[in-house]
C-alpha cells in the first residue's frame, strides 16, 4: 500500500483480501498511525453494528403470513416456465400465421382449371380486356354490322350499339 | 449410511432447511415453491427491515416497505442474474421502494452533512476494546449519529459495514462507480466517528 486507502483496511477486515494483499496492508498499518487509528475505528464500527442488529427486536409484521396474504392479492407471480411457455406460445402464433398465408395463396389460385391437368389459364378480366384494344375490335365489328345490318356481337360488358 | 441417506432424500425429497444454498432455494422460489420462498424472507426480511428503518427512521414505514420489497422481490424472481447476491438484489428492491415512498411521504430534507472530515481525523481519539460494548444509551447514539448523515451517503454505509456488501455490489444497487462508492463510504465513515467521537477512547460520560 503506497498510499493509505481506507477502503484497503476495511477490505482487510472483512477478509476479502487476498494472503499476499492482506499480508501487505496488515504490514503497512503496524507502521502507519493514520491507519492503526483508522483500523481501530472501523473495528469499532463494525462491532457496535453487529451488536446492535442481534438487538433487533422480532417484528410482527414480518411474518410471512402476512405476507402470504398480500402475495394472494397480487398477480399471479411469473413462475420459470413461463418463459418457455411463452416461446411455445409465440411458435404457437408463427404457425397459425404460416397457415393463413399458405390458405390464402390457395384461396387466391384460379379456380377454372377442370379435368385432367386442368388448366392455370386466368380468366381475362374487363380491364385486360380495354387495355388490349378490344375497342378496336369493337370498332370494326360495328363496321361490319353496319354493313349487313345484323347484331355480330353481344357481351354483357359492352352495351349493344344502333340503340 | 451416506448411501441410505441419499435413498431417502430420493424417495422423500428434501425439505427446506436453513442449510439450503441460495441458488437452490432461488430456483426452487422460480418453480413456484413457496417454502422456498419463505425460507428467503425468514433468511432475508431482518435485515431488508433495518436497512428500510435506518433509511425511512420510521419503524411503521420500514414494516410496509418491507413487505413491498418482498412482494415486489416475488413478482421479479426470474430478473436475477446473479444468482449468488439474493441478498443484494433484495437491498437494491429495498432502496427503491425507500426512495418511492420518500417521494410519496414528501420528505426531500436530510440532515446537513458538511464536509469538514479533514480536520475531524486529526481530533478523534483512538478506540480501546472497551468500547466495543454498545450499551442502551451507546446503540441510541449510534442509530441518532447515522441518522445524521446524508440518506444517500448513510445508504452506501450500511450496505457496507451493516450488510457486509461487497463495494462492487453496493455500486450496483446504489448506481455508482466504483471511486465514488469508496469516497461516500470514506466521509460517511468521518462524519459518523465525528458525531460519536465524545463517547470513545475514555470520552464517555
Amino acid at each position: 500500500m503506497s498510499t493509505c486507502r481506507e477502503s484497503e483496511l476495511d477490505a482487510l477486515l472483512a477478509g476479502e483480501l487476498a494472503p499476499e494483499d492482506a499480508a501487505r496492508v496488515r504490514a503497512h498499518a503496524e507502521g502507519c498511525a493514520a491507519c492503526k487509528h483508522a483500523l481501530a475505528w472501523q473495528r469499532l464500527e463494525r462491532g457496535w453494528m453487529a451488536q446492535r442488529a442481534r438487538r433487533e427486536p422480532a417484528r410482527p409484521a414480518l411474518s410471512f403470513a402476512a405476507l402470504e396474504a398480500r402475495l394472494a392479492h397480487e398477480p399471479q407471480a411469473p413462475v420459470r416456465h413461463a418463459r418457455r411457455e411463452g416461446q411455445w406460445r409465440h411458435w404457437g402464433k408463427m404457425a397459425m400465421a404460416a397457415a393463413a398465408a399458405v390458405a390464402f395463396v390457395g384461396l387466391s389460385l384460379p379456380r377454372g382449371g377442370t379435368g385432367v391437368g386442368g388448366t392455370t389459364e386466368e380468366p381475362w378480366s374487363r380491364e385486360l380486356i380495354v387495355a388490349t384494344g378490344v375497342e378496336a375490335c369493337e370498332d370494326a365489328a360495328a363496321a361490319l354490322e353496319a354493313r349487313v345490318g345484323a347484331c355480330l356481337i353481344a357481351s354483357p360488358m359492352v352495351a349493344l350499339r344502333g340503340d | 449410511m451416506a448411501l441410505l441417506s441419499a435413498v431417502k432424500m430420493v424417495l422423500v425429497g428434501a425439505p427446506p432447511s436453513d442449510t439450503d444454498g441460495e441458488r437452490g432455494l432461488l430456483r426452487r422460489a422460480r418453480t413456484g415453491d413457496p417454502a422456498a420462498f419463505r425460507t428467503i424472507f425468514e433468511r432475508h426480511s431482518p435485515g431488508v427491515w433495518r436497512f428500510l428503518r435506518d433509511l425511512l427512521r420510521d419503524e411503521s414505514a420500514a414494516d410496509e416497505a418491507t413487505q413491498e420489497t418482498f412482494v415486489r422481490a416475488h413478482s421479479r424472481l426470474s430478473a436475477l442474474r446473479d444468482e449468488d447476491r439474493v441478498g443484494s438484489w433484495l437491498l437494491g428492491i429495498a432502496r427503491h421502494v425507500y426512495l418511492e415512498s420518500r417521494r410519496t411521504r414528501g420528505v426531500h430534507v436530510d440532515v446537513a452533512d458538511e464536509e469538514h472530515a479533514h480536520q475531524v481525523e486529526a481530533v478523534l481519539p483512538t478506540p480501546s476494546p472497551e468500547d466495543l460494548l454498545l450499551d442502551q444509551e451507546l446503540a441510541g447514539l449510534l442509530t441518532e449519529a447515522l441518522g445524521m448523515l446524508h440518506a444517500e451517503r448513510r445508504a452506501a454505509l450500511l450496505l457496507r459495514i451493516d450488510h457486509g456488501l461487497a463495494y462492487e455490489e453496493i455500486a450496483s444497487v446504489m448506481g455508482w462507480s466504483l471511486p465514488k462508492v469508496k469516497n461516500e463510504i470514506h466521509r460517511a465513515r468521518l462524519r459518523l466517528r465525528e458525531q460519536l467521537a465524545a463517547h470513545v477512547g475514555g470520552g464517555r460520560p
